[in-house]
């Protein structure tokens, strides 16, 4: 006979406020196999954990069931409390009369306090029959991957690195660097982009435990904390990196001209070309989905001969190279190599995306002359189209009014309901650059609201106004097209509560930050939630700001919701942590909730095994039949094949027929 | 201004009993007054500001104001507003509390007039017109037909406008 020991939790008022604590403790005592009902206005706090304790240790209890909060932040904390008082942690059970009750009945105490005694009596059925269960072990291969080469995947790629352990860094550019390689000045000290970040893309590179595999994308990812196989595509870059010198011979003599990324679609790049001039590594490729096979030189095909000179005819970008590190005669494989990695933690860092200007249809995305932030931070930029110099992109001439437009596809229920909260700012930067060089043009801001909050950033907005830029509260509401490439700017100010219209050279579109497209694919290789927003999910929006649900998978920067860089390297140096945590341990523990195969009852169906989403079971001999078999280590104890077994063969620990049949016989007396 | 919450609850859902039911989702951005042609116009209670008199429980302050009446329900206030307040409906529901407490402005009254006898809210004899490009002096409308201004007549009479005792 099962000894159960129950423990209501006020929780402050969060439970006591709205449940009847002192009426379920009540009722809990007269419970079959219930010898102690108790309550305590925090049972998390070390008098509550005491209590459950002292009632172990004077052998009054072997079963106990808190009903309080979720087992999700405080299972931890309560199934110690047991292990400490000497209590296999297993013959714990959580009530969870908070999130699940108090928090959403409010406004029906009567109701609450009512479902609260089914809630406690469904967890003294499974109490009932717990049984003890045993944690394992297993080693763990000391390295990590670090998914994205930007600033984020950088700093934590860095930090694991230093503290010893081999770290992959992937990267699915040519270069690392990410979208911090085409600003060019950062807030709010104006510091450099590229003089600040190439040493960090330098050291990272050349840090003896770090592999970079950039032109690289994750293929597939299984195993678990401690032991993850990854398959990694370094994808065909029709270039022998081995030889090539980045001396970007090839880029210049290629004829195929495409719209370059890097320069935001501003200027045109070629199909073989060097992503950018830092670029690290400094590296061709070809770009072959544009490369026009110059001279008939598809790629694995012999060269023709010249009838006069009888040499080979070779492509441009062949003959160009000093190195001979293209061959266009080689069956290049078009999907690349598959490099498999092992490693005990992974890093997810692969960054953002901003929405391009064609969204917006009331700001005359047709003009030339509306352009998003990022291309006009690529205007800016020395090693922009225009090097540097502020011209429009209609006529190259320079602007004379320069209008910047705030939260376009932010804080909007059409596009995202979120801040993406770096654009005021770097609003403001750009603002500030662009007056400092010009003091003659007339630069005119429209926010809703400015927001700078963040170390020395108001200081830098409201020295913004003292310089001389206008800035108006009032979202402007649409863009007209003009003779001469101008564009009317229909605005409005808020404290003078009077429309504004005025005419403008150059409009900015402070664009909205969302995950990339390609964010979906590699969420699902890794199991990966999304938030309402539309971003990574985190474990815990406070407390767990660089975990995720998946153990041993982190993350850091902009995937995660955006942020500035500061904010992106602080959360990379976290998660780096974090990630080291389980390869400085050596080891990993396996949670011994996970399902068991009796074979003897097995009739080797084989449904099961597709079933499983972690692959986890197989087919294996037993006594001469088939009989499923599942892999420890791998399973996750998510219970589908449980439920799917037609022989009632398999078991999920910690979650058995008697346990759950328990509970809903309490559920449905 | 003093701060009166019971005016403020009592503005609100005056105006979502009209009708604007999400005047409440309202930032203050301003994009609705950026191209509202009435703002532009020189109507000062409109929209933004409209909506922000409402919000600080000024329903009795601008009840005589005649701004609400120059709305043209354009509706491209509705189409930016970036948080789904639908500024035009705040408007509407304005001017239906408006005209409940029978503030109306006098411009609204010829057009309502019109509605009630010829179908029209705005009408302007078309005859000489029509005669000049040689189409039928009279247009198919009800202004030309006593049969269905009488039925606009009893839907008009059976609606809260008939309630209002004008006509």
């Amino acid at each position: 006979m099962a000894k159960v020991g129950v423990y209501v939790c006020h929780c402050g008022t969060n439970i006591a406020g709205v449940i009847d604590v002192e009426a379920v403790r009540d009722y809990a005592s007269g419970l079959p196999d219930v010898v102690i009902a108790r309550k305590d206005l925090f049972m998390c706090s070390d008098s509550g954990q005491e209590m459950i304790k002292k009632d172990i240790k004077d052998g009054l209890v072997d079963r106990v069931v808190v009903a309080a909060c979720t087992p999700r932040t405080h299972e931890p904390i309560f199934r110690a409390a047991c292990e400490k008082a000497g209590l296999n942690k297993y013959l714990f059970e959580m009530a969870n009369i908070r999130d699940q009750n108090s928090w959403v009945h409010g406004h029906d105490h009567a109701g609450a306090t009512a479902k609260a005694l089914k809630i406690v009596a469904s967890a003294v059925g499974k109490a009932r029959n717990l049984e003890p269960l045993e944690e394992k072990f297993v080693p763990v291969t000391d390295a990590a991957l670090v998914i994205g080469g930007g600033i984020g995947g950088i700093s934590a790629a860095l930090e694991l690195a230093r503290m010893g352990h081999k770290t992959y860094l992937v990267e699915k550019e040519p270069s690392i660097g990410g979208v911090m390689a085409q600003l060019d000045k950062t807030f709010p000290t104006n510091d450099c982009s590229a003089c600040i970040l190439t040493p960090k893309m330098v050291e990272v590179y050349n840090h003896p435990n770090i592999v970079a595999l950039t032109y690289s994308e994750v293929d597939d990812v299984s195993g678990y904390i401690g032991n993850f196989n990854v398959k990694v595509r370094r994808k065909q870059a029709y270039v022998d990196w081995v030889k090539c010198t980045g001396c970007g011979d090839c880029a210049s003599k290629c004829p195929a001209k495409v719209p370059d990324r890097f320069n935001a679609g501003l200027s045109e790049r070629r199909a073989a070309y060097i992503m950018f001039p830092q670029a690290v590594p400094k590296k061709a490729v070809i770009d072959i989905d544009n490369c026009l096979n110059c001279a008939g030189r598809e790629i694995g095909t012999e060269p023709k001969v010249n009838a006069k000179t009888g040499k080979p005819i070779l492509a441009p970008c062949e003959k160009a190279c000093p190195a001979q590190a293209i061959d266009r005669s080689i069956a290049h494989d078009p999907q690349g190599e598959i490099v498999e990695i092992q490693v005990g933690s992974i890093v997810v860092a692969t960054g953002f995306q901003v929405m391009e200007k064609d969204w917006f249809k009331e700001m005359a995305p047709a003009s030339p002359n509306v352009i998003t932030a990022l291309q006009l931070e690529r205007i800016i930029s020395a090693t922009g189209p225009s090097e540097g110099k502020l011209t429009r992109p209609s006529d190259h001439e320079k602007p004379h009014v320069i209008s910047f437009l705030s939260c376009m596809g932010s804080r909007d229920e059409h596009f995202h309901s979120y801040c993406s909260r770096v654009c005021c700012m770097y609003m403001i930067k750009q603002a500030r650059l662009l007056k400092e060089k010009y003091p003659d043009l007339v630069i005119n801001m429209h926010f809703i609201d400015v927001r700078s909050a963040g170390k020395g950033y108001d200081e830098y907005y409201t020295g913004a106004r003292a310089m001389g830029i206008n800035i108006f509260k009032g979202k402007v509401g649409g863009l007209e097209m003009l003779p001469g490439d101008k564009l009317r700017v229909l605005a409005y100010d808020m404290e003078g509560a009077t429309p504004i219209e005025y005419e403008s050279d150059l409009v900015v579109l402070a664009t909205a930050i969302e995950l990339p497209g390609d964010a979906v694919s590699l969420a699902q290789k890794l199991g990966l939630q999304f938030c309402g927003s539309n971003f990574f999910r985190e474990l815990h929006p406070k407390l767990g700001p660089v975990e995720t649900a998946v153990e041993g998978l982190f993350l850091a920067g902009c995937c995660q919701g955006p942020k500035d860089i500061p904010d992106t390297v602080s959360q990379a140096k976290g998660a780096a942590a974090a990630a080291a945590v389980p390869l400085s341990q050596g080891q990993v523990k396996i949670e011994p909730i996970i399902s068991e195969v009796h074979p003897e009852q097995c009739s080797g169906c084989g449904i099961c095994a597709p079933l499983c989403p972690y692959h986890a079971i197989s087919l294996d001999d037993y006594g001469g039949h088939p009989r499923a078999k599942i892999e420890m280590s791998a399973c996750k104890g998510c219970g589908v094949c449980a439920s799917a077994c037609p022989s009632a063969a398999i078991v999920l620990h910690g979650y058995e027929d008697t346990q759950i049949f328990a509970q809903i016989e309490a559920l449905t007396a | 201004m003093i701060i009166d919450q019971k005016k403020i609850d009592e503005a609100i859902e005056t105006v979502i009993g009209y009708g604007g039911e999400h005047i409440r989702n309202c930032v203050q951005c301003g994009a609705c007054s950026a191209v509202c042609p009435g703002v532009k116009a020189g109507f000062p209670l409109l929209c933004r500001s409209l909506i922000r008199q409402l919000l600080n429980g000024q329903l009795e302050e601008i009840i005589e104001d005649s701004s609400s009446w120059a709305c043209q329900s354009c509706s491209r206030c509705t189409e930016i507003c970036p948080r789904g307040v639908r500024p035009q409906e705040v408007v509407f529901a304005f001017r239906r509390y408006q005209a409940n407490q029978l503030a109306f402005s006098t411009s609204s009254i010829t057009s309502q007039m019109n509605l009630f006898q010829t179908g029209h809210a705005v009408f302007v004899d078309p005859k000489e017109a029509r005669k000049k490009v040689g189409l039928p002096e009279e247009p198919p409308t009800s202004a030309y037909d006593e049969a269905a201004q009488k039925e606009i007549q009893t839907l008009i009479n059976n609606s809260p406008m008939g309630e209002l005792g004008l006509f």
